[in-house]
């Protein structure tokens, strides 16, 4: 099984019927109100060491009051965004290759084609809508919490004048740079969804436990590198 | 051992546990031919994923820092923020966060297929000690690929922003590599190179313990594994905001 014919497949079923509410709904909130926890408290970090450690680069040029552009070009447009997709691949995709591969090596899934369901309607389709409909909310969260975070650690702890900074933030992100987030994280949402219901999907059944690990492996590694090389070829596209 | 006991009695087992690993360094015997098999396989899978996944970190501050050094007239500029970032940060960080992704959970996930299937009970009925012969190399393996891999990013981030900013958005070449050492000091190298050394063994920490309390068949390894990754991303991002909170600090 390649993975062309999977994503061929999986449009097929995502695009043919929309899936039961009640299933979506399902993976939407155990995709989205589940990691929030998580990617609040990464966020928050890496929004701090970013306007922390950019604030230690700026002091031997003698130019810290540039930093709220930093925080802005940085945080808003890459930084945030990326580290949503590898919270996102590391938690939901991980979770969603392990779902599917425990049923791969379980027989669940062929018991399901035997039984007249298409495994890729019912499986795969709702969870691919699920993810590419919680993860640009995850992004859009995401710059909230790290742009806080950035003027939290900027403004209290360093003592960089607030109006400058804001007026810097106000001035450099528009918001064609949200958009452009949120879009980024519709993209990151179907490739990491992908990727870990493909990996889940073609477990080896003769491995057992050992398929589990593999696929869920595989998923975290595949969908993390794929995101973060996306990112920036959007980047280059939108911004070079 | 129940892995749903609370966090406090996580903690304590984490710690208990930390301690028999230490013990087992200090005292023999040592398996040193596992110790080298498991960075033999940890090194060959975490090459291509790490250097494809930090790579393109600087060919972005590279394409997103030369509109801005441009708007104040300061290009030449550019190479020195790059370099500061990729030797301190980026590099190390990231570098870290893709050996926890592929190296911690690939570990986590055999030692808790092992522990589903019963064969670490077998080693120790056979009076081999589990933690000395399957957790320990994983521990000394991550401890030592990690800093490798982070000598190898720190090049290629390098390259690719040398890449982006020269080749494609035509900064003179000759400013480039005269600021590129301007602002960064041996002392980033091996800040940088201490803290992969942190995260690795932390890394290589977890996901033993992780794999040696799986519980409950296949999906108890495929939770092993993703628990591994998620809890080590937590504690790269955090250690690292300490570190760099302590460096500005210290004035380093």
């Amino acid at each position: 099984m390649s993975f062309v014919w999977f994503v061929r497949h999986a449009l097929v079923a995502q695009f043919s019927r929309l899936p039961p509410a009640e299933q979506f709904l399902r993976h939407a909130v155990d995709a989205g109100v589940g990691s929030v926890a998580l990617l609040t408290l990464l966020i928050f970090f890496a929004g701090m060491s970013l306007a922390v450690q950019g604030y230690g680069a700026f002091v031997r040029m003698g130019g810290q009051e540039f930093l709220g552009l930093f925080c802005g070009i940085g945080g808003v447009r890459e930084l945030f965004p990326v580290m949503a997709a590898i919270v996102c691949g590391a938690r939901i995709g991980a979770n969603l290759a392990a779902s599917l591969a425990n049923m791969q090596i379980s027989e669940q899934i062929e018991a399901l084609s035997v039984m007249g369901i298409d495994p890729m309607r019912y499986l795969v389709a709702p969870r691919l809508w699920a993810v590419v409909f919680t993860m640009p909310l995850l992004c859009a969260y995401a710059d909230v919490v790290g742009l806080s975070a950035s003027y939290f650690a900027a403004v209290v702890q360093l003592g960089v004048d607030q109006g400058t900074f804001s007026a810097q933030l106000r001035e450099i992100i528009r918001w064609q740079d949200l958009a452009v987030g949120v879009g980024k994280g519709v993209a990151f949402g179907w490739l990491v969804a992908i990727i870990a219901c493909y990996h889940g999907y073609r477990a080896a059944k003769q491995e057992g436990a050992a398929g589990v690990g593999v696929a869920t492996n595989r998923a975290i590694v595949h969908s993390t590198v794929v995101c973060i090389v996306l990112n920036m070829i959007l980047s280059a596209i939108l911004y070079a | 051992m129940s892995q749903r006991r609370g966090p406090l009695e996580a903690t304590l087992a984490f710690l208990d546990f930390f301690a028999a690993v230490l013990r087992c360094l200090v005292t023999g015997p040592h398996f040193w031919l596992e110790t080298l098999r498991t960075m033999d396989i940890l090194m060959r899978r975490c090459l291509i994923p790490v250097g494809l996944a930090v790579a393109p970190v600087g060919a972005v501050i590279a394409l997103q820092g030369v509109g801005v050094f441009r708007m104040f007239g300061v290009e030449g500029l550019l190479s020195s923020m790059l370099a500061t970032a990729i030797f301190r940060q980026y590099s190390p960080a990231l570098a870290s966060v893709m050996v926890a992704a592929q190296a911690g959970s690939s570990i986590a996930a055999r030692i808790g297929t092992m522990k589903v299937r019963g064969q670490i009970d077998a080693l120790a009925v056979m009076s081999v000690d589990p933690l000395r012969y399957v957790v320990v190399p994983g521990f000394i393996a991550c401890l030592i690929i990690a800093p490798l891999l982070n000598v190898l990013t720190t090049a290629l981030g390098l390259v690719s922003g040398w890449f982006f900013a020269v080749v494609l958005a035509r900064v003179d070449h000759g400013a480039f590599v005269d600021n590129l050492y301007s602002q960064v000091t041996v002392t980033d190298l091996w800040i940088g190179l201490a803290k992969c050394t942190l995260f690795g063994g932390a890394i290589g920490l977890i996901a033993g313990f992780a794999g040696l309390r799986t519980v409950g068949g296949a999906a108890g390894v495929g939770r092993a594994a993703n628990s591994t990754v998620v809890t080590t991303i937590i504690m790269i991002l955090v250690i690292d905001y300490f570190i760099s909170l302590l460096l500005l600090w210290l004035g380093v």
